[in-house]
């Protein structure tokens, strides 16, 4: 089943330049996408139109067959975004209140918030730090929480842009796993990155983009070979002929 | 970057904490209002009630003092110019002018009444999240008719929000320009104008994204946040706060 579907889209900016042309994309429900290209190819961009925060200027997003215009709102609950900067999206005092941010503007009672922020912190592992303030924490665990936020809205479909910028192996290894854990759970992950060594090993499926278009599209496999044209390091491992190992072992 | 200034929420368990917003918001004002017209003897009492309470909460005195230098500088430039121009006998000349002792008096208690108030302030920004205080002010304005309760309440809070994040860009640009050396350029008005150009921009830029992210996890003004109660402790804090404001008025008129 098309979980997501985006059909033709294309953004033009206020200034006339164009972010992104003529995109189509079909998420399977249960998939692991990863979404590659260089600095300004438009990743985000077009990452922003999926949940209705960019409206294209052409085109249309659906969400289980829904448009993204016709109901915004039902499209942000389904699918949560983790942003690129790890600061400027905690919006709660303590690690719990922003883990609540979500589920209280979708005006759940407050038993039930309370439940799904306690799972959502527990499944990213994060339940000790409920009330330290956000931006004390480690660049991991800040991601880890914006994770945790979308959890307890209960998205099915999770984005993450670029969500291994400025993090040191450890940062790395515990955002990966929490990232890993939700596509176990039945999420579909779309991840953004111009850095395919850490997430390839997982991915069933590699989107390339190259100046706000799709250039490429299969199987990790089959696309890798074709990476460096675009602007994207083939992973170390590949280059020796072998198959990349996951960042987890 | 991690730590912050001492402006901005501090998690803790203080009866400044447990306070219902409400409350803390309606004696700050009052407070406030009376300090600003309190003499020296009333402003010790104040001075030692909020002492007490801020300790309490946990916030560090050390790093706090280090935060209100600014403050305190401006603090320093209203006692000098009310010790100068309140007339009386100067206690020394110089070209004609000199600080004289009525108005060093005066100059004092003007300085420490503003210390006091903004110390009130922050005790408040101290123990309170930035949805209390939304709650609390929708709730205070929901009585009062043409105002729109709600969006008023959201830009308050969000406020809060905001100023502990601009004044730690505020430092960081400031590091960052004092490693370029702009310690050697002595103009007063460039340097105001080079800290406040990219501060504005990297200001808007993150509220942009703020608002993305406030956005993409379905904001809206109507939102399910705790309800706020009074306990007894509360109304028992208003009490204390109106008896001691009795004192402070009538130490002021002895
Ligand atoms: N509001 C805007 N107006 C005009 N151009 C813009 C705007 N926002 C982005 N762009 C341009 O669109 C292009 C794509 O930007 P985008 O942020 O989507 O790239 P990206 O692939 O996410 O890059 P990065 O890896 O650096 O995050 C860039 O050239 C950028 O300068
Ligand atoms: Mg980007």
């Amino acid at each position: 089943m098309n979980i997501l579907e985006a059909d033709r889209l294309s953004h033009r900016f206020p200034d006339g330049s164009m972010g992104i042309h003529e995109i189509g994309l079909t998420l399977r429900k249960g998939s692991f996408t990863v979404l590659a290209g260089p600095n300004g190819s438009g990743k985000t961009t077009f990452l922003r139109h999926l949940n209705g925060l960019l409206m294209p200027t052409s085109g249309e997003v659906r969400i289980k067959g829904v448009p993204v215009r016709e109901d915004p709102r039902r499209a942000r609950r389904l699918v949560g975004m983790v942003f690129q900067d790890a600061d400027s999206q905690i919006v709660g005092e303590t690690v719990y209140d922003d883990a609540a941010f979500g589920p209280e503007n979708l005006k759940l009672d407050r038993r039930e918030i309370h439940r799904r922020v306690l799972a959502a912190l527990d499944a990213v592992g994060m339940s000790g730090l409920a009330g330290q303030r956000p931006h004390l924490l480690s660049g991991g665990e800040k991601r880890r929480l914006a994770i945790a936020g979308i959890l307890a809205m209960g998205s099915e479909v999770v984005i993450l842009d670029e969500p291994f910028s400025n993090l040191d192996y450890p940062g790395v290894r515990q955002v990966l796993g929490a990232i890993l854990d939700l596509h176990s759970r039945g999420r579909t992950i779309l991840l953004s990155t111009h850095d395919l060594e850490k997430t390839i090993a997982h991915a069933d499926r590699l989107l390339l983009m190259e100046k706000g278009r799709i250039v490429a599209d299969g199987r990790p496999g089959a696309v890798l070979g074709q990476t460096e044209r675009y602007g994207v390091r083939r992973p170390c491992a590949v280059r020796w002929g072998r198959a990349v190992e996951s960042w987890l072992n | 970057m991690a730590e912050l200034t001492a402006f901005g929420y501090h998690p803790g368990d203080s009866v400044l904490h447990r306070l219902d917003p409400r409350f803390k918001l309606v004696c700050l004002i009052a407070t406030s209002l009376t300090v600003l017209d309190s003499g020296m003897a009333a402003l010790g009492l104040w001075s030692a009630a909020c002492a007490i309470l801020l300790v309490k909460t946990g916030v560090s005195m050390p790093r706090l003092l280090r935060e209100l230098r600014y403050f305190g500088v401006l603090i320093l430039f209203v006692f000098v110019a009310r010790a100068f121009s309140a007339g009386g006998d100067p206690l020394v000349r110089f070209w004609g002018i000199g600080p004289s002792r009525q108005g060093m008096m005066e100059g004092a208690l003007v300085g420490w009444r503003l210390g006091l108030v903004v110390l009130l302030g922050l005790s408040l920004m101290a123990t309170t999240r930035s949805w209390q205080v939304k709650a609390a002010v929708e709730s205070l304005l929901r009585p009062v008719p043409f105002i729109p309760h709600k969006r008023a309440a959201t830009m308050i809070g969000l406020l809060f929000r905001f100023i502990p994040q601009i004044l730690s860009a505020a430092r960081e640009t400031a590091d960052a320009q004092k490693a370029r050396g702009i310690g050697n350029r002595r103009n007063p008005v460039f340097r105001l104008v080079k800290l406040a150009v990219p501060l504005l921009r990297k200001t808007f830029l993150d509220a942009d994204r703020l608002a993305a992210a406030m956005e993409a996890r379905c904001y809206t003004e109507d939102r399910s946040t705790p309800p706020l109660s009074a306990a007894a402790g509360d109304w028992s804090f208003l009490a204390a706060v109106c008896a001691l404001s009795a004192v402070a008025w009538v130490l002021s008129r002895l």
